[in-house]
């Protein structure tokens, strides 16, 4: 099965796409504010974020949030509280900024300097599958050495970009790639 | 031009055959010399049936026959030098002409120097047994007089009695070869005597430099003890939710079953209790069955032996709480929860015809893997040898550096971001489970042998009544427990006077 699944999860497979697990799993190491942003205090952290300097504001500004300096002001002291449009947009670019600014930590460290990151492949549930369709899907590692593309797409959160970017790195594990397209979790560390 | 440069170059090149005595004369020279076709096949790099062709008249051709010659050419000259010498009364040939070495090779003819070799203007190691020499033969440096040089002719009968001397080395098996048992890297010796080094031989900066780098190296130590391994260490898995951190700093859902016990009341009079401490518990607690892949969900099967993990139980009813802590932990709220295997695996025990202290718990659901209890024994022993010489040789460095090893590896082996190599909460939770584990059979131990426990807490503390030295060895290994502290207990006033003066 050397290619992209066709209609996954027709037998009862479980699973996420591979790209999907890598994001969430450099979200995680990316990580941030944990508090949710419908909380005053998530509201006010991401907003001072995405406040604190010139530069700040040029780039919440860039991840789509276009309100007036006025509104911020009046967010931060607490006069008036955003909508929850607004709410969203300002999570939205504050994932947005925060992926920008630590990118390029993360992509050094996931570089190593060519070394490069092991990573680990656990392979889709097949425990929903009717017994004679199941596959002898095994555990794999993966060293990947190469994360530029890989971190580039996830910053811009162009999903897409991400997917071909991390088959272009699967391809590697040999004719059975297409087996680990989805995946129960890609585990590795930065 | 090139053609007729060509031309010159190739006829340059070509030279004569190099004559060879008659077919006859081959082999005789070969046997005068007690040399089997084999050992002459191996000498030229040719098969031993080809060596008997050309004995029985076929000729070699090339480079071949330059060697064949050259050999029987040598040949020839020893057995005319021999021939001379005999008369006058030498010795037979000597062992290391007998033994194939270098000396026996076809070289000693050449002309060069005769049998004696070229001395050396520097000494050079000894190609046979590596102590500097002054001499060479046919370009290898080494001792002309047999009783000089080390091995030469006793090795060899050492190597097949395996007899103990100083010629032999100790081999350790190493994958599918062995290697000698030096040659093995010993990373921890390493690393501190690099770190002392570095800190000119300042014990305390030494110390502190070795004990913030613990992690990394703890974790290249558990790599390197892998290579070879059967399973993977698998770093990174599916956690299913009941292992994850609800909140940031806040705790999940697993129950470790922390001893925290304090006997409710002691005889009446005065006591001598003992605080024991148990050396190295995480040390030891890293030999315990764990899940080596991604745990999987199962429910009502009772328990596995041969998979681990965490499992939810209804707990049995604890009666001896007077005498002895409950294997449990102090748990004030009833009902169900989560535990994991070497915990369940202490209530299965206790509650088996061995013992028979309480019912066994009731199973509900589990989360477990394929579990093996040799995962981590590798690394647990080279841990547990580097602490064991470093105690006998007073190295304090080593110890403090082995201390933060184990247990930095054990308390950020989970959800930490000061290592994020290994993300397996579940071990981290089943290793400190088995610590207490331990602690209770010591415990547990200690009231069978007729010693009074007083307190049982936290990961490796005990404190008893009684002549603990003939159940606990004293000491600073891992079996053998030290005193933490000494303090008295009770009043010597009788209980009568107690209760007037009260009223």
């Amino acid at each position: 099965m050397p290619q992209h699944t066709g209609d996954f999860g027709a037998y009862g497979a479980r699973g996420v796409k591979g790209s999907e697990a890598v994001a969430r799993q450099l979200d995680t190491l990316a990580g941030g504010i944990a508090t949710p942003v419908t909380t005053r205090r998530g509201l006010l952290a991401r907003l001072h974020y995405l406040t604190r300097t010139e530069h700040a504001r040029a780039a919440a500004r860039e991840a789509g949030l276009t309100v007036t300096d006025r509104t911020l002001k009046a967010w931060l002291a607490g006069g008036r509280s955003p909508s929850r449009p607004n709410l969203e947009r300002i999570e939205t670019a504050y994932r947005a900024v925060r992926r920008h600014n630590v990118a390029r930590y993360l992509l050094g460290r996931l570089n190593r300097e060519g070394r490069g990151t092991r990573v680990e492949l656990h392979p889709l549930n097949q425990s929903q599958v009717p017994r004679p369709r199941q596959r002898f899907v095994e555990f794999r590692t993966l060293n990947v050495r190469h994360w530029d593309a890989i971190v580039r797409a996830w910053t811009e959160g162009d999903l897409q970009a991400l997917d071909d970017a991390w088959t272009d790195q699967i391809v590697d594990l040999g004719s059975q790639w297409g087996q680990y397209e989805y995946v129960t979790n890609v585990g590795f560390a930065a | 031009m090139t053609d007729f440069e060509a031309i010159d170059a190739l006829l340059a090149g070509a030279r004569e055959e190099a004559p060879l005595p008659p077919a006859g004369e081959r082999r005789a020279l070969r046997e005068e010399l007690n040399l089997s076709q084999a050992q002459v096949a191996q000498a030229l790099g040719v098969g031993p049936s080809t060596v008997g062709g050309w004995e029985a008249g076929r000729d070699p051709s090339g480079e071949v026959r330059d060697k064949y010659a050259y050999f029987l050419e040598g040949a020839r000259t020893k057995l005319a030098e021999r021939a001379t010498a005999r008369p006058a009364g030498h010795e037979p040939p000597t062992a290391e002409d007998e033994e194939g070495g270098p000396q026996a090779s076809p070289h000693d003819g050449d002309g060069d120097d005769g049998d004696d070799g070229e001395a050396l203007h520097r000494e050079q190691p000894c190609v046979l047994c590596g102590r500097p020499a002054r001499h060479q033969v046919a370009g290898f440096p080494q001792h002309l007089d047999p009783g000089e040089c080390g091995t030469a002719p006793t090795g060899e009968s050492d190597a097949r009695t395996g007899s103990e001397s100083a010629g032999t080395v100790r081999v350790v098996p190493a994958g599918r070869r062995v290697r000698t048992a030096d040659e093995s890297p010993d990373p921890i010796r390493e690393a501190v005597a690099a770190a002392l080094a570095a800190h000119f031989g300042d014990v305390e900066a030494a110390t502190a430099a070795l004990v913030a780098r613990a992690i990394p190296d703890a974790m290249a130590l558990l790599d390197g003890t892998r290579r070879g391994g059967r399973y993977d260490i698998v770093a990174h898995p599916w956690i299913p939710d009941i292992l994850r951190k609800q909140t940031a700093r806040g705790p999940d859902r697993i129950w470790e079953a922390r001893p925290k016990w304090a006997r409710p009341e002691l005889p009446t009079g005065r006591h001598q209790v003992t605080a024991l401490d148990i050396n190295g518990a995480y040390l030891s607690a890293l030999k315990t069955h764990l899940p080596i892949g991604q745990l999987e969900h199962s429910s009502g099967f009772g328990h596995d032996r041969r998979r681990a993990g965490v499992h939810l139980i209804t707990p049995p009813v604890w009666e001896h709480d007077a005498v002895l802590p409950n294997p449990l932990g102090n748990r004030d709220e009833p009902g169900p929860l989560w535990v994991t295997e070497p915990t369940l695996r202490l209530l299965l025990r206790l509650s088996g015809p061995k013992y028979a202290l309480c019912d066994p718990p009731e199973i509900h659901e589990s989360f477990t893997s394929g579990a093996t209890e040799n995962l981590l024994e590798k690394f647990r022993v080279a841990l547990k040898e580097a602490r064991e010489r470093a105690i006998a040789e007073e190295d304090e460095v080593t110890v403090e550096y082995v201390k933060a090893m184990y247990s930095k590896f054990v308390s950020t082996m989970g959800e930490s971001n000061y290592n994020r190599e290994l993300y397996r909460p579940d071990w981290m939770h089943l290793i400190r489970s088995q610590a207490f584990a331990n602690l209770w059979m010591k415990a547990y131990k200690a009231h069978e042998e007729g010693l009074v426990v007083v307190r049982a807490m936290g990961t490796d503390e005990l404190h008893v009544l009684g002549e603990w030295r003939r159940v606990f060895p004293e000491g600073r290994g891992v079996s053998e427990v030290k005193v933490k502290d000494t303090y008295t207990v009770g009043c010597d006033t009788d209980p009568v006077a107690a209760d007037e003066h009260g009223d």
